[in-house]
């Protein structure tokens, strides 16, 4: 199957998904390009912290009605924006107003009467955990001591603060969240759909079980007896998975451990770009909508660059090439 | 503040003035902040200052600490290339791989002894907002893992540059738990299990919370600090802030906290404040993405790692 395939077949509009990986590392933005080329309408997403690319870009166009997360980057790098088309919906209401239940939302005087508000809902990296446990453990909620005594129960709604019924004590029950689809980027996976990941594991083993579909990502698709050689790896069995793409450097600007090392020189280039709305539009043409695929992308990034930022992880991580 | 200047007898003013220049307010924060942890606790870090604490510990002062980052990385030498808590960096040292959630269980059931935090603003009882900061643009900067750390891990020491913008009567939105309204049993009522903030480490002192009270107050000053730069400092607050009778004096970094700092942090990336101006930064700012700028940007990162690893394994 082709990244195109996926998405077609397991995203549709109205569609809820997530992502594998964590902040800069091992996260699908093939997939996110790829969403971004389908032009899919009504999505939303749940993730932790990151993918400020990809969110960011699908923000731009529009395409999400709710985002769910933890930590967007606004303030960190260097004087300008993290996720640009955020801070724009927010401060402008372009390309479309947000609000934040309560707390700060698109100021009415820049709001069209037809436009279709974005609703961002804070919560804490360990409550987005929890969602995806409790979804994948097939419970209604989780219960959690985070965050109680501060303001993010108080204002995001889906969080109840109940006294629990051994100890009547106060304790915050963080809703169950079962995607349409989760994409996870793997360093291997094989034909059945087994998905080896090497390095931190993330949410993934969570998100695999809690989401209706799971595409897998594989930078190396294995034949089934090298999985067998480590099955320790195995984060996700056969059983959880509905399609494996064989697509190396998918996380292409973020990172893969043991595969290749994050492309920051090009997440900074395309982040400086992005800063303006106009910027943000060319790079989409630019990047976005000129590659047909995945594959055409890496021809525009250059596969010598890629096998640099493959022999720089090697390097880190001592291994052979 | 009778006796403030009892143990630093050995300089007099104009030596101590000199002595200031000698170190930016990173240096400081980052030595000072690392003597808070005991030997074999662990010690949950983030990025920048507070990783860099971390790891001046672990290299000076407590050998047996282990380091774990919240993607789950667990038992690694800090590095200031680390630009989130995923990286390669710190995976290829670590001891043990695992997944983000475990991490918070693991708090959760108690396991970290003390965490490093930066935070944007504070509240006299310790209550920190980083998310929504009402300014000229508003932003959600979203709180990641802190808001979990601050309920549950064992303490919590706080690590900023001083600046008077970061005390508030009232956080604008609080993402992490202090002392909540700072009654004496207020984070129990509340059902937290960690201990709440122990100190808040700045270039301009060591601020501690009163037992009783709850209450910031500031307990411990550099030695080049006078009765005039308390008095400043202490005008920074919108409270009345308490100031120990007995200030401590915090010695000024050592040379092993020094040569610690300079091996985790090889191009003195956070004693410059902002990203762009770093050396890394500056590579990025250029905006060429040629493949002689791929290798010489990955360069300095491969050799800065390469050089920890021989120092450390």
């Amino acid at each position: 199957m082709t990244e195109k395939e996926a998405v077609e077949t397991f995203l549709h509009d109205g569609d809820s998904f997530c992502i594998g990986g964590f902040v800069m590392w091992r996260q699908p933005e093939a997939i996110m390009r790829e969403i971004a080329r389908q032009g899919k309408k009504n999505l939303s997403i749940i993730d932790e912290s990151g993918n400020f690319e990809g969110i960011d870009l699908l923000i731009e166009l529009g395409m999400l009605d709710r985002i769910d997360i933890a930590y967007n980057m606004t303030r960190q790098v260097g004087g300008i924006s993290g996720t640009p088309a955020l801070e724009r919906g927010i401060n402008e209401g372009i390309p479309r107003p947000v609000e934040t239940g309560g707390v700060l939302a698109t100021p009415k005087n820049k709001v069209k009467s037809s436009a279709r508000w974005v609703k961002l809902v804070d919560w804490t990296n360990f409550e987005i955990s929890l969602r995806f446990m409790a979804g994948a453990i097939n419970v209604p909620f989780m219960p959690t001591r985070s965050s109680l005594g501060t303001d993010i129960p108080r204002y995001n709604k889906d969080i109840k603060v109940i006294n629990d019924p051994y100890e009547n004590k106060p304790l915050l029950l963080i809703p169950a969240y079962k995607p349409d689809v989760a994409f996870i980027s793997v360093q291997k996976a094989d034909r059945r759909g087994n998905g080896q990941i090497w390095g931190f594991k993330g949410t993934d083993y969570w998100k695999a079980r809690a989401a209706k579909h799971v595409v897998l990502l594989a930078e190396e698709l294995v034949p089934t007896e090298k999985i067998y050689e480590n099955p320790g790896l195995t984060v996700i069995p056969a059983y959880c998975t509905d399609a494996v793409v064989h697509l190396p450097f998918n996380c292409h600007p973020t990172g893969c451990f043991g595969c290749y090392t994050m492309d920051g020189l090009s997440f900074v280039s395309k982040l400086r770009q992005r800063q303006t709305r106009e910027g943000a539009l060319e790079w989409i043409d630019e990047w976005i909508y000129g590659p047909k695929n995945h594959f055409g992308y890496c021809d525009k990034i250059g596969w010598e660059k890629l096998d640099r930022l493959v022999k720089s992880e090697h390097k880190i991580n001592n291994l052979p090439g | 503040m009778a006796n403030l200047y009892t143990t630093r007898d050995k300089y007099n003013r104009r030596q101590l003035q000199a002595m200031k220049k000698r170190y930016d307010a990173p240096v400081l924060v980052c030595c000072a902040g690392s003597r808070e942890v005991e030997d074999r606790e662990t010690v949950f870090v983030g990025i920048g200052i507070s990783d860099l604490a971390g790891a001046i510990a672990k290299l000076v002062h407590t050998p047996n600490v282990i380091l774990v980052a919240e993607a789950g990385y667990v038992g690694f030498p800090s590095l200031s290339v680390l630009i989130s808590p995923a990286d390669n960096s710190a995976g290829t040292m670590a001891m043990c791989h695992q997944a983000l959630p475990e991490m918070f269980i693991d708090q959760q059931s108690g396991f970290i002894d003390i965490s490093y935090l930066g935070f944007a603003q504070m509240d006299m009882f310790g209550n920190v907002n980083v998310s929504y900061i009402t300014g000229r643009k508003m932003k959600m900067n979203g709180s990641g893992g802190g808001g979990d750390i601050a309920s549950s891990a064992g303490r919590i020491v706080y690590t900023a540059e001083f600046n008077p913008r970061q005390w508030v009567e009232k956080v604008d939105y609080m993402t992490e738990a202090g002392f909540l309204d700072g009654s004496p049993d207020a984070r129990k009522k509340a059902n937290l299990v960690g201990g709440g903030p122990s100190a808040v480490v700045t270039d301009r002192g060591i601020f501690r919370f009163a037992p009783d009270t709850h209450q910031l107050y500031l307990a411990e000053v550099f030695p080049w600090q006078d009765k005039e730069d308390i008095k400043e400092v202490k005008n920074s607050f919108p409270w009345d802030l308490k100031v120990a009778r007995e200030l401590k004096i915090i010695e000024p970094p050592t040379e092993r906290e020094l040569w610690a700092l300079k091996l985790m942090d090889p191009l003195c990336q956070y004693i410059i404040a902002n990203i762009m101006d770093r050396p890394i930064g500056k590579i990025l700012s250029e905006g060429v993405l040629h493949l002689e700028q791929y290798d010489r940007f990955l360069q300095i990162i491969e050799r800065a790692i390469q050089e920890v690893l021989q120092t450390v394994t």
